[in-house]
């Protein structure tokens, strides 16, 4: 059962379009397996669509209720410019008898330490490196290209974690398939686990987990002896 | 909240939706973007361009510095509205959300293009246009035929019936089902092949 969801204005910069392509595939693969936040995006599209494409006619009809410090400013001569444009940009449009063919992805799988998982069909366009391992933990990147930002496959072998570690930007965790728990609790496939810096937490996965993950800093363990294992913050960031 | 990401003037974001909402003929744009995607009918797309394309613009602008990306924003969505048209299901949503998903896609792509230096095209991966959310709750709600059909795939073992909803009414492949219920391709085909033969027999040979 899942339990954690990505907040509402997480969703909200989701449908806008204006989260990173890293973030926005980690709520298409949590959406995909929640009907809850499936619900939340529909209305949300249909809302923010609506409320796009009306402002032309709150703008013409409504002109009276605003006040003076409105910023509209309709320029006459954008509009003429833009006319002459737009025509030819419509010409142009419907020269073409061509029509889009939809052409489905094919899904990716991946294995790490003999097991095979099938990708979250989001992913099957997605170029990945090398898998690098230390220990149980193997990590493969993603190829989104996105600076600080860092999105990796995770997977925990049976028994292993991650030893307590904060971050100083945020981490961000969709479960693919297994479990894992921490000192707040467990986190099942489809969870959708968001934690900033202020967090410490050191995360087990009795049976093996395979994890989606996002971050734009690297771990940084914070426990006696643990910070000798520092490398390994970088290694999974 | 919405109002101020997508520039809607903070002024009538309080104002409730119920009247505006029947500003926008939502059964014209439907029925414009069925003549374009039944008979390629210009003057229905210009129609459509005229009421869509300005103010694709005016959001473009408040997202991309520069006029020509702004255009680049219309014309590639207009374009796309064009083109996939015969995607677009008035049974499954209004016209507005489809084509706002069209401009977010776009938008989004040409953005990544800019900030990260990758042209591939992820936004469809992430938002599809063709298959609204809604299908997968309800695949098989649409027809009174179907209705029928599926009282017989219901009448059918289980183990068959999951492969014959998973292959016609969520339009999975035979790898993916294989894939999704963890069985061997080999007997994903006979239970589809077994599950057709006794589907056969129910509906007679002349209904398939």
């Amino acid at each position: 059962m899942i339990k954690h969801h990505p907040k509402f204005e997480l969703l909200e910069a989701f449908v806008n379009g204006d989260l990173p392509a890293s973030l926005s595939i980690a709520i298409t693969i949590h959406a995909d397996m929640c009907p809850l936040c499936q619900q939340k995006i529909l209305q949300l599209t249909e809302q923010v669509a609506e409320q796009s494409f009306e402002e032309d006619v709150i703008s013409l009809d409504n002109l009276d209720n605003l006040d003076s410090s409105s910023h509209f400013d309709i320029s006459i001569d954008d509009d003429l410019e833009s006319d002459a444009l737009f025509d030819s940009m419509i010409s142009n449009i419907t020269f073409s008898e061509d029509v889009a063919e939809v052409v489905k992805p094919t899904d990716k799988s991946v294995t790490f330490k003999d097991k095979t998982y099938v990708l979250p069909t989001v992913l099957s366009n997605i170029g990945f490196g090398k898998t690098a391992n230390v220990g149980k933990l193997s990590r493969s990147r993603l190829q989104l290209n996105e600076d600080e930002i860092h999105t990796n496959l995770l997977h925990i072998n049976a028994g292993g974690g991650v030893p307590a570690h904060t971050h100083k930007g945020f981490e961000l965790t969709v479960l693919l398939d297994g479990s894992f728990t921490d000192h707040e609790g467990e986190y099942n496939k489809g969870d959708f686990i968001m934690l900033d810096g202020t967090f410490t937490h050191t995360p087990v996965s009795e049976n093996g987990c395979l994890c989606y993950t996002v971050a734009n800093d690297a771990l940084h363990f914070t426990q006696g002896i643990n910070k000798l294992l520092n490398p390994i913050g970088s290694f999974i960031y | 909240m919405v109002a101020i990401q997508t520039n809607l003037p903070t002024h009538v974001s309080h104002a409730k939706s119920s009247s505006m909402t029947d500003k926008i003929d939502h059964t014209q744009l439907s029925a414009w973007l069925k003549e374009v995607a039944d008979a390629r009918c210009k003057i229905a797309f210009t129609h459509l361009f005229k009421f869509f394309a300005p103010k694709i613009q005016r959001i473009a602008r408040s997202k991309f510095p520069n006029e020509a990306q702004s255009h680049e924003v219309v014309q590639d969505t207009m374009s796309n509205v064009w083109r996939k048209a015969h995607l677009f299901d008035s049974d499954k949503g209004a016209a507005t959300t489809w084509v706002y998903t069209i401009m977010r896609n776009v938008t989004f792509d040409i953005l990544r293009k800019i900030k990260s230096n990758r042209e591939d095209n992820l936004s469809d991966d992430i938002w599809p246009i063709a298959e609204s959310a809604a299908a997968e709750e309800q695949p098989y709600e649409d027809h009174l035929e179907n209705k029928q059909l599926l009282r017989v795939i219901e009448a059918l073992p289980e183990t068959q019936q999951e492969v014959v909803k998973g292959f016609y009414l969520m339009e999975m492949s035979q790898e993916q089902l294989a894939n999704h219920l963890n069985l061997p391709l080999g007997t994903i085909k006979s239970r589809l092949r077994l599950a057709l033969a006794k589907l056969k027999v129910h509906l007679g040979e002349d209904n398939d």
